[in-house]
């Protein structure tokens, strides 16, 4: 998996590529906390090119979510294929993320 | 000829999880599944194995997970049997997918998502193994 980071009128935005799963959540959950604990507010994940996530990564994108709210910041995600989106609904998580369908919709939100 | 019968042998560790998921994607790929058939399936076998690896021993041994795909008739079948702590993930506490973002726990999402995904769980206890049988039917798919 990779991770691209992009910064637009203060907002991060993190190009997720490839799979989010038990090995590679780690990773990602390095790299979000990073950008979270440099005080960043206004995270965009775009889900554009992901092709896979599982539990571990559902987990990871709740831990940021839970540390955002504390600081009164925010996360949006975004440009999910449809089966991922699904796991979304499985998991009750629709009603904790706005989710967006493009990345100029979810900067919106801001 | 159409391999509609894979069976393999993962050891207890996470990184094993890649083979398993390029097995899937071989399988799933020769059954010609449909994309989101497939990532459910793939999906469903990360959760299970995953919780085997991480909460189902309690010594540093290795240990091996046997795992058998078939195909028959429009169904999937998945049958996992591995020698960890007896564990049946159909009793496994529920998460709260209603409470709002500060209440929400972080885990117990796996065996959750790994249930609706399939269309049936079967849990079974032969002496010291655990025989998790999970079926897919695709015929709509």
């Amino acid at each position: 998996m990779e991770v691209f980071e992009k910064r637009q009128d203060g907002i991060c935005i993190l190009g997720l590529l490839g799979r989010l799963d038990s090995n590679t959540s780690p990773e990602f959950e390095k790299k979000i906390f990073e950008v979270i604990d440099d005080g960043t507010k206004s995270v965009v994940v775009d889900f554009a090119s992901l092709d896979y996530i599982s539990s571990a990564g559902l987990r990871v994108l709740l831990k940021a979510a839970k540390e955002l709210k504390r600081s009164e910041g925010k996360i949006v995600l975004c440009s999910m294929k449809d089966y991922i989106k699904e796991v979304f609904e499985i998991a009750g998580f629709v009603s904790l993320f706005p989710i967006t369908s493009s990345v100029g919709d979810a900067v919106k939100e801001f | 000829m159409i391999a509609d019968r894979v069976s393999l042998e993962l050891r207890n560790s996470l990184s094993e999880l890649d083979t398993l998921g390029q097995i899937l994607q071989q399988f799933g790929e020769e059954l010609g599944l449909a994309n989101k058939t497939l990532f459910q399936i793939c999906l469903a076998m990360e959760e299970i194995v995953s919780n085997i690896i991480s909460y189902g021993y309690t010594d540093d041994d290795v240990h091996w997970i046997k795992i058998a795909l078939s195909y028959d008739k429009g169904i999937i079948t998945i049958r996992l049997e591995d020698d960890g702590i007896p564990f049946n993930p159909l009793w496994a506490q529920e998460p709260d997918c209603e409470c709002p973002l500060e209440k929400r726990k972080v885990g117990k999402l796996g065996i959750h998502l790994c249930k609706k995904v399939m269309d049936d769980m079967i849990y079974e206890r032969f002496g010291n193994k655990n025989v998790l049988t999970l079926r897919k039917d695709i015929k709509d798919s």
